[in-house]
């Protein structure tokens, strides 16, 4: 595994993010664009989540709010992928074994399966609470886990840069 | 002339337990970027909307008086943990441009957005109606845009002081 992460770093795209073709200013520049994406990603996700829990957008349809905004979130979140997988190449062995790296797709990991219960779960009844106050306990819970996993997320993120 | 002021924050209390105590600098600048996320999204909504490609569901007024609370709460968070981040690496903030860049832009963007949503406040009638709503609400939602992810790559770049200093 570690001689499969050495030849990633070696590839160029890697070499050229890392700095170590002449192009110091690329791996600020690409980090600076996966905060662009996961600014996009968090913040459009945090306005469906506090529309879960009631908080806000109460003049809106869950329905309605999910369908405008997730879409936004999904390009913003490949987005995310693509400059997080160029930030990963450029130090694969260091990346890899990081315990922060690890807990920031577990969280990742856990903020999908929270994301599948609630779509196949209270959200195909959508049409009997979109717009009823309290939102169901169920969906509740989905917004509160989501806005949990989605910060933990970022927090490991960050914390990344503080070990490497 | 900053560089004497920001070298004597360096030496205060303060600043020491900021920088000794090892967590301080990570999780404020985690907080940090939550809330410009938060503060992104919401802003975000609020110019795709002005841009006619996004939240159709609800009208420019319903929105601002949605979104521009969370705005200024996120900004507020924001505030205070960059505080926090100068009072703990002092000279780093004040010897780069990126930092004063970041701020100049911040003051700019905050009083547009403070001018915009009193307006859609005090005219919500005229902005809802897109044959009356003012000529600048493009211009706004473009320059807003740009402004906000022109901040968010000067505050990445505060941590990239030499990329001012290595050139040349």
């Amino acid at each position: 595994m570690y001689e499969f992460l050495g030849k990633i770093q070696d590839l160029g795209l890697s070499q050229a993010v890392r700095g170590d073709l002449g192009y110091e200013w690329l791996f600020p520049i690409v980090e600076t664009f996966h905060v662009f994406f996961l600014a996009l990603v968090f913040g459009s996700i945090v306005m469906v989540d506090l529309r879960l829990l009631g908080l806000t957008s109460r003049d809106s349809l869950v329905s309605r709010l999910s369908r405008e905004v997730l879409p936004w979130t999904w390009v913003a979140f490949i987005l995310a992928a693509c400059s997080g997988t160029m930030l990963f190449m450029s130090k694969a062995q260091t990346y890899f074994y990081n315990r922060e790296f690890d807990l920031k797709f577990l969280f990742m990991f856990l903020a999908g399966i929270n994301m599948m219960v609630f779509h196949f779960g209270i959200y195909r009844k959508v049409g009997s609470w979109d717009s009823t106050f309290p939102t169901p306990a169920a969906a509740r819970v989905a917004g509160a886990v989501s806005l949990l996993c989605w910060s933990l997320v970022i927090v490991f993120g960050r914390w990344i840069g503080f070990t490497t | 002339m900053f560089r004497p002021f920001a070298d004597w924050i360096a030496t205060t209390k303060l600043s020491l337990l900021f920088q000794n105590v090892l967590w301080i600098i990570p999780l404020s600048q985690s907080i940090h970027i939550l809330s410009l996320a938060t503060l992104f999204g919401a802003v975000a909504m609020i110019n795709l909307r002005l841009l006619g490609v996004g939240s159709s569901g609800r009208s420019i007024s319903q929105l601002v008086n949605t979104m521009i609370p969370w705005v200024w709460r996120a900004l507020a968070v924001l505030l205070l943990t960059g505080t926090v981040q100068t009072i703990a690496e002092p000279v780093r903030q004040f010897v780069t441009p990126a930092f004063w860049g970041k701020m100049g832009m911040i003051v700019v963007v905050a009083i547009m957005t403070l001018l915009f949503s009193r307006s859609v406040r005090s005219n919500a009638a005229r902005w809802d109606n897109p044959t009356t709503r003012p000529g600048s609400a493009k211009a706004f939602a473009v320059v807003s845009t740009v402004l906000w992810l022109a901040i968010i790559t000067c505050g990445r770049f505060i941590g990239y002081t030499w990329f001012f200093y290595a050139q040349g």
